[in-house]
């Protein structure tokens, strides 16, 4: 009997340290799902006061590029809207006849509202990427809300903090998007296989459809992003788990490495399309 | 004595903020994820209490982890990292050193190598493992782990002679 009080009492360091290990793996088990710890992530109040203030600084660093690209982007409206203009003036110019009954609704329902977030932190450097954007549920986000960038498609809103939120970006393995080509409407998934942050793989889409190298890659039947919403461009057929569908390389529009800006995205009728599609299930 | 534990504090926190806002947002090629983090677990006398090291090599592991948003990862390899030390340690330096002997590449160049080189390697093996655990590739996981490994003990090397190098005419 001594000598096993000595025997646990020499090796209890083990014990401790094996508690620890499986403390550690409930962790990495547990929140291995959409739903977590908003205590254990980058939404928690320290850490995302942490990145805040680091953010602050590092941010400037990249001014130079954003201010080049907002300037890009400025023109680009600027040269849209000139030349609806000049369509404008020539449509009432012209003696048509205009009919009443058939006037569009100028004001219209808006369908999406957006609503600008800052990124404060991102993780890609291993294949569990996250990133932590400046808002949270006070500034009316919540989750599985879409996020795009000026460019593209960004991820969705994983968990949400009252100030911070934590997004599951498209170069992540959890994340997937049905997704078509800009010229059909077979439409198939876009995931990511963990090789490349600026590739994403487009699946399952049929054999016989035809595609160049370039062609856009839009969004779909998706509950969370507008249709059409840009996710990347085609750059080259990859491997194919199926012989009857395609696998394709995407070129992503967003680009990860100096993300600052992006947009959430609120659906207003997210609610009333969820409790009618409900209904069904009962 | 109480001046060794101040040093440890200092540097555990270094190392922290180190990993977390500098080394973990380069990724060489896409592939090597430079980890510093365990050099405070190298760096601890010989003689430390195992409850001391096992605790604060998890603790280390966990604040990585809630930084880095990978809840339980970094914090399970680091505990069995700390666990092994002891047998590790055992196997590279003289039993006769005393118990505050703290390796290092300039006290012990051959030994402390060979150490840091296991210690590392068992370290990114576990963490890499844990974190692709369903996971796709086993040739990349591999290639990761090796270039990452390459990466990091280079780094500590560094690390080690950067700050002792300023500091040898005190200690010694």
């Amino acid at each position: 009997m001594r000598n096993l009080f000595n025997f646990i009492l020499r090796n209890s360091h083990w014990l401790v340290a094996i508690l620890l290990v499986a403390f550690s793996f409930y962790l990495v088990f547990a929140h291995n799902s959409y739903q977590r710890s908003v205590y254990l992530t980058s939404a928690n109040s320290v850490t995302g006061w942490f990145y805040t203030t680091t953010n602050n600084i590092t941010s400037f660093f990249l001014l130079k590029k954003n201010n080049a690209d907002l300037l890009e982007r400025n023109a680009e409206l600027e040269e849209r809207f000139h030349t609806l203009r000049v369509f404008l003036d020539s449509l009432i110019n012209t003696d048509s006849v205009v009919v009443e009954a058939f006037a569009l609704d100028s004001v219209g329902i808006q369908h999406f509202d957006f609503i600008p977030a800052g990124v404060v932190n991102m993780s890609f450097s291993g294949v569990n990427n996250f990133i932590t954007l400046d808002k949270g549920a006070a500034h009316g986000i919540k989750r599985d809300m879409g996020v795009i960038s000026q460019q593209g498609v960004v991820g969705v809103v994983a968990s949400v903090s009252p100030n911070f939120s934590v997004v599951i970006p498209i170069i992540n393995p959890k994340f997937r998007l049905s997704a078509r080509l800009r010229n059909s409407e077979n439409y198939g998934s876009v995931s990511w296989d963990g090789s490349n942050i600026r590739r994403a793989q487009l699946q399952d889409l049929p054999k016989h459809e035809v595609f160049h190298e370039g062609d856009t890659v839009l969004t779909s039947f998706s509950r969370i992003f507008p249709k059409n919403t840009i996710i990347g461009f085609v750059s080259d057929t990859g491997k194919s788990v199926d012989d009857n569908f395609n696998t394709f390389n995407v070129q992503l529009a967003t680009d990860f490495y100096t993300l600052q800006d992006v947009l959430v995205i609120n659906d207003r009728f997210y609610d009333e399309q969820q409790t009618l599609e409900e209904t069904l299930q009962q | 004595m109480k001046i060794s534990y101040l040093y440890e504090i200092v540097l555990f926190v270094l190392l922290i903020l180190l990993q977390v806002l500098l080394l973990n947002r380069l990724s060489l090629f896409g592939i090597a994820t430079p980890v510093l983090y365990l050099y405070f677990l190298l760096k601890l006398p010989i003689g430390r209490n195992l409850f001391y090291v096992i605790i604060s090599g998890f603790l280390l592991g966990l604040i990585i982890d809630v930084f880095l948003n990978t809840p339980g990862m970094n914090a399970a390899a680091t505990t069995i990292v700390a666990a092994c030390r002891k047998p590790l340690l055992n196997l590279f330096f003289e039993k006769e050193e005393y118990d505050e002997f703290v390796p290092g590449i300039y006290t012990a160049t051959g030994p402390f190598i060979r150490f840091t080189i296991l210690m590392v390697l068992l370290h990114l093996t576990l963490l890499f493992f844990i974190e692709s655990f369903t996971l796709f590739n086993l040739p990349a996981t591999l290639l990761r782990i090796a270039a990452s490994s390459v990466i990091s003990i280079l780094l500590i090397f560094a690390f080690d002679s950067f700050i002792f190098k300023r500091k040898r005419g005190e200690q010694v």
